[in-house]
C-alpha cells in the first residue's frame, strides 16, 4: 500500500526518487523474509531463544519438548521446500528432453542442481529456524493451551518463583505432560506437493524413454506445424510482402551498374516485377536448380503450352497498346530509379544484390519445398474422375492455393478458364504466353490474389460517372446500356463467356454510339 | 523490557496463589447466583463480572426489557454491594446525581451550610437511560468514575469502593438524547450489548417470571473481598507477545498510521490507551475466570469487541458505506493475527 502510494506520487512528482527506493527497499525485505508485515508485528517477541541453562530445572521438559517440535518444524519445512525444488528441477528437465537433443549434460547439471540446492535449502532452514519461544507459541497455538507454556517459557528465568508464577508454572508442565509435540507437529510434505512431484518425476521417465527413440517432440511438432497447410497459408502473405521488398531492392541493385553508363536500355526500363520474374524463369531454366524447381518451371511452362481454343493467349490490339504505354511507363520510372540510384555505393550495391539474390533463392526454394511436399502428398492420392493431366499440373503448382483449389474442384477446361484468368488479373488485360508464365510463376509466390478491378477497358471516351464504395471504385457510363456484370467486369464471370461473344460486346461499345445515332 | 520488571512485581506476591483460587471460587459462585434472575445473557454477565474485578465500569446498550437493570440489582444482591438506581432524564441536575449543599441545624441551634450526598454515593449505581440527560449532567459522573471522588462547594468527597457504574442506553429512541461525549465513553471499561434471548431462554423467562415466586439471590462476595480480588487480578501474568499483540491492536485502530488502510479509511479517530489498559485487564480477569494463570491470545481477542467498540470513532465514509465499529475490529484483528 505503501509503495503503491509512493509510486503514484513519484509518478506526480511530488516525492523524490530515494523516497520510491527505499519503498521498494521496504517491499523487498518484506517479500525476502517470507513473510507479511501484519505477521511481523509481533515478531520481535518471538526472538527469544532460550536453552535450558536459562530456564530454571522444573521447565527443562518444556525445553525438551520444544526442541524436538522445532526439529519437526524444520524438518517440515525443509521437505516442502525439498519437493518444490525437485519439482522445479523436474519441470526444467521437461522442458529441456522437449527441446534440445543433448541429454546427458542436463541430466548432470539438474543432478548438480538438486545437490546444491538440497545444501542450500538445509542451509536457508537453518537461518530461518524458530526460535524456542516461537516453538512454545506455535505449540500453545496447536494444543490450545491459551499461551500457557511460552507464559511459563518467558517467566522460566525465575528459580523458585511463588505467588502466581508458580501457579502459572506448575499449569503449564501439568498440561505440557497431556500432549504430544509429535503428533501435533508430524513431519510430513504436503499431499499436493507430492503429487505434483510424482507427475513430474514419471513425466520425465516417459519422456526419457520417449528421447532414447525419437527426436525432441516439440522441435519435430514446430518442424510439422511450420509444414502444414494452415501455416503455410497464414505465412505466405507475409513471405510474399518480403520477397516484394527483396525484388524492389535487387531491382534496384541490378539497374545499379546499367545507370553508370547513363543509357536506360528497354529491358532494364520494364518494371521492377517483370524484370525480377524474368530472371526468375531464367533462374527456373537453369539445369544447375534443384530438382524441385526444375520440375515447378517445367509445370508452369506447360500450363500456357496447353491448347486455347479460344485464342486468348494473343494479344489484343487495344491491350497491346496499353502494354506499350505501361512499357513506356516503366521505362520512365525504371530511368528515375536509375538516376537516383547514381549517386549510391556501386560496391555495397553488388553486395547488397548477392545477399538479397540468395535470401531470395532461399526463401523460394523454402516456398517450393514444403509446397512440393504438399503436392507430393496430394499426388499419392487417386485423382478422381474426369481430370487429365492438365488439371494435376495446375494442382501442383507450387505455392497456389486459391487458384489450385478451383482447379481441383473443376475440371480441364477450368484450368484452361483459370490459366486466362489468371493472364487477366490485375491490370485487367490478356496478355500473351510469356506474360501468362509470369503470372503463373507469380501466383507461386502470392498465395492471396490480387484485387480484381473493375475497370473495363476498351471504353470510347465516354461521361462516366464515378462510384465510390468501400471496397472499390467502378466507372460505369451514364447512357441506357446496361452493360451486364460480366460485360463489364473485367473479373473472373468474363473467363466465361466464348469469344465471339467478347468480340460482339467489344464490338456493340466501340461502336455504340454509331448504333444510337443510327 | 516490561518482561523484567513484571517478572520482579510477580515474585513479591506471595499470598496470591491461593487467592487466585479463591477468586476463581468466588466469580463461579457469583455467576450461579446471578443465573438465578438472569436467564441466558453468558457473556453480558461475565463482562459485568470482569469490569467488577477489573474496577472499571459497564455501559450496557440494548432494547428495553431485556432485563439489564434486573442485572444490575440482581448482580448487587450477589455481591452484597450498596445500590442505587438514577433516573437519567433531561431536567436532572448535576446536585441530583452527586449531592448539594445544603443549610443544616446542629443541636445548639447554630446553622452551617453541610454536604448532603447525592445518590452516586453508593458501591453499585445504575444510571439507567443515562444518555437521556443533558451532557452537564452527564459529565457530574466524570470526576466519580475516574478519579472515584466528587468536588461540590471546593470540598472533594471520596467515594466508597468499590465503586461500579453501570449504564443503560437504549439504541432505539434517540429523539430528545443526548449522545454521551467521547471522554464520558472513554470511562466505561466495557461497552456490552444486551442481545435478545434465544428461544430456549425466552421459554425459560417465561416459566421463571410467571409461575411462583422468583429465586432468592445469595449474597456470596462482599466489598473487601472485591478489593481484594482487584489486586489478586492484577497479579496474573502476561506474556510479552500478548502484551503486544494488545499494542499492536489498539495502534492498527488510528488512522495516522499510513499502514493501516482500514483506519485510514474508515476511522476517524482511534482508541485511547485505555483500550489497551481495558484489554490486559479484562484478560487477565478473563483468564483467573476461565481456570488459568496467565494471559492468552484468546482472551485478547475476545475482549476486543466491548473493550474497544466505543473507543473508536468512525468518519463519515464509514457511516455512508454503512460499517460498524464491529466490523472494522473484526477486520483489523483477522490482519493483525
Amino acid at each position: 500500500m505503501a509503495l503503491r502510494k509512493k509510486m503514484r506520487s513519484v509518478a506526480l512528482g511530488m516525492a523524490s526518487e530515494p523516497t520510491f527506493f527505499s519503498a521498494l527497499r521496504t517491499r523487498w525485505t518484506a517479500i525476502s523474509t517470507f513473510s507479511s508485515p501484519a505477521a511481523n508485528l509481533h515478531a520481535s517477541s518471538l526472538k527469544r531463544d532460550l536453552g535450558k541453562d536459562d530456564c530454571a530445572a522444573e521447565l527443562h521438559p518444556l525445553i525438551d519438548a520444544l526442541l524436538v517440535t522445532r526439529r519437526r518444524i524444520m524438518a517440515t519445512n525443509f521437505l516442502s521446500g525439498w519437493m518444490m525444488w525437485c519439482s522445479c528441477i523436474l519441470a526444467t528437465l521437461i522442458f529441456i528432453a522437449a527441446v534440445s537433443t543433448r541429454l546427458a549434460g542436463a541430466v548432470i547439471l539438474s543432478g548438480v542442481l538438486a545437490a546444491v540446492g538440497t545444501a542450500a535449502l538445509a542451509v536457508l532452514t537453518w537461518r530461518g529456524r524458530p526460535s524456542i519461544y516461537d516453538t512454545a507459541c506455535r505449540l500453545d497455538s496447536a494444543s490450545t493451551l491459551h499461551d500457557r507454556l511460552s507464559t511459563a517459557l518467558f517467566f522460566g528465568t525465575i528459580e523458585k518463583p511463588e505467588g502466581m508464577l508458580e501457579l502459572q508454572r506448575r499449569d503449564a508442565s501439568q498440561q505440557l505432560a497431556q500432549i504430544n509435540p509429535r503428533g501435533l507437529f508430524p513431519i510430513r510434505v504436503p499431499a499436493n506437493a507430492i503429487g505434483r512431484t510424482v507427475v513430474l518425476f514419471l513425466a520425465v521417465a516417459g519422456l526419457f524413454v520417449y528421447r532414447t527413440h525419437y527426436r525432441p517432440p516439440l522441435v519435430a511438432l514446430m518442424q510439422t506445424a511450420a509444414r502444414s497447410q494452415l501455416v503455410q497459408s497464414v505465412l505466405s502473405p507475409l513471405v510474399s510482402a518480403v520477397e516484394k521488398d527483396l525484388q524492389r531492392t535487387m531491382a534496384l541493385a541490378t539497374s545499379q551498374p546499367d545507370t553508370s553508363a547513363n543509357d536506360v536500355r528497354p529491358d532494364d526500363a520494364k518494371p521492377l516485377g517483370d524484370d525480377l520474374w524474368q530472371s526468375n524463369d531464367e533462374k527456373d531454366a537453369n539445369p544447375e536448380d534443384t530438382q524441385q524447381n526444375s520440375q515447378d518451371a517445367t509445370i508452369a511452362d506447360q500450363q500456357p503450352q496447353q491448347p486455347n481454343p479460344d485464342g486468348q493467349a494473343k494479344p489484343k490490339e487495344g491491350e497491346s497498346q496499353q502494354q506499350a504505354d505501361g512499357q513506356q511507363q516503366s521505362q520512365a520510372e525504371g530511368k528515375k530509379s536509375s538516376q537516383s540510384k547514381e549517386n549510391s555505393d556501386q560496391s555495397s550495391g553488388d553486395g547488397n544484390q548477392s545477399q538479397s539474390q540468395s535470401l531470395m533463392q532461399a526463401l523460394k526454394n523454402l516456398l517450393s519445398n514444403s509446397a512440393s511436399q504438399q503436392s507430393n502428398n496430394q499426388a499419392n492420392q487417386p485423382p478422381p474422375d474426369g481430370q487429365g493431366m492438365s488439371q494435376s499440373g495446375n494442382s501442383h503448382q507450387p505455392g497456389t492455393s486459391e487458384g489450385d483449389k478451383k482447379g481441383d474442384s473443376r475440371g480441364s477446361s477450368d484450368g484452361q478458364q483459370k490459366a486466362s484468368k489468371n493472364s487477366s488479373s490485375g491490370a485487367g488485360s490478356q496478355q500473351g504466353n510469356k506474360d501468362l508464365r509470369k503470372d503463373q510463376s507469380a501466383q507461386t509466390v502470392n498465395a492471396v490474389p490480387d484485387r480484381v478491378a473493375l475497370e473495363s477497358n476498351g471504353f470510347k471516351e465516354q461521361v462516366r460517372v464515378r462510384v465510390d464504395t468501400g471496397t472499390g471504385t467502378a466507372q460505369l457510363p451514364v447512357r441506357e446500356i446496361s452493360p451486364t456484370a460480366t460485360a463489364v467486369v473485367n473479373g473472373a464471370e468474363q473467363e466465361n463467356i466464348p469469344a465471339r461473344y467478347r468480340l460482339y460486346v467489344q464490338h456493340y461499345f466501340e461502336h455504340g454510339d454509331n448504333n444510337v445515332q443510327k | 523490557m516490561t518482561g523484567t520488571s513484571h517478572t520482579e512485581n510477580q515474585s513479591s506476591d506471595k499470598s496470591l496463589g491461593p487467592q487466585a483460587e479463591f477468586v476463581t471460587e468466588k466469580m463461579a459462585e457469583v455467576r450461579r447466583e446471578i443465573s438465578k434472575a438472569i436467564v441466558g445473557q453468558r457473556g453480558v454477565v461475565d463482562g459485568v463480572l470482569m469490569a467488577l474485578l477489573a474496577g472499571g465500569h459497564v455501559l450496557l446498550e440494548g432494547a428495553p426489557g431485556l432485563g439489564k437493570t434486573m442485572l444490575v440489582r440482581t448482580l448487587a444482591q450477589a455481591v452484597s454491594l450498596k445500590y442505587s438506581r438514577i433516573q437519567f432524564t433531561p431536567d436532572l441536575m448535576p446536585a441530583d446525581v452527586i449531592g448539594t449543599a445544603v443549610v443544616q441545624e446542629n443541636g445548639d441551634g447554630r446553622k452551617s451550610l453541610g454536604f448532603q450526598p447525592g445518590p452516586i454515593f453508593a458501591n453499585l449505581l445504575l444510571a439507567d437511560e443515562i444518555n437521556r440527560a443533558t451532557p452537564k449532567t452527564q459529565s457530574a459522573l466524570l470526576e466519580a468514575m475516574q478519579e472515584k471522588q466528587v468536588t461540590v462547594a471546593h470540598t472533594s468527597h471520596q467515594l466508597d469502593e468499590p465503586f461500579f457504574v453501570m449504564a443503560t442506553q437504549n439504541p432505539l429512541e434517540m429523539e430528545g438524547t443526548y449522545p454521551l461525549p467521547e471522554a464520558q465513553l472513554d470511562r466505561f471499561l466495557f461497552k456490552l450489548r444486551v442481545p435478545f434471548p434465544g428461544r430456549e431462554n425466552l421459554h425459560d423467562i417465561l416459566d421463571r417470571t410467571t409461575q411462583g415466586s422468583p429465586e432468592r439471590v445469595l449474597p456470596v462476595v462482599n466489598g473487601p473481598q472485591i478489593l481484594e480480588m482487584r489486586q489478586v487480578v492484577r497479579a496474573v501474568p502476561v506474556a510479552p507477545h500478548v502484551q503486544e499483540y494488545v499494542v499492536n491492536l489498539v495502534l492498527a485502530t488510528h488512522p495516522e498510521n499510513r499502514e493501516n488502510a482500514l483506519a485510514n479509511k474508515y476511522i476517524r479517530y482511534g482508541s485511547s490507551p485505555r483500550g489497551a489498559q481495558t484489554l490486559i485487564l479484562g484478560g487477565k480477569v478473563r483468564a483467573l475466570l476461565d481456570g488459568r494463570y496467565n494471559v492468552s491470545l484468546e482472551d485478547i481477542r475476545a475482549l476486543l469487541l466491548p473493550a474497544l467498540r466505543h473507543r473508536i470513532i468512525l468518519n463519515f465514509e464509514a457511516q455512508a458505506d454503512g460499517r460498524t465499529t464491529d466490523d472494522l475490529l473484526d477486520e483489523i484483528a483477522g490482519k493483525i493475527s
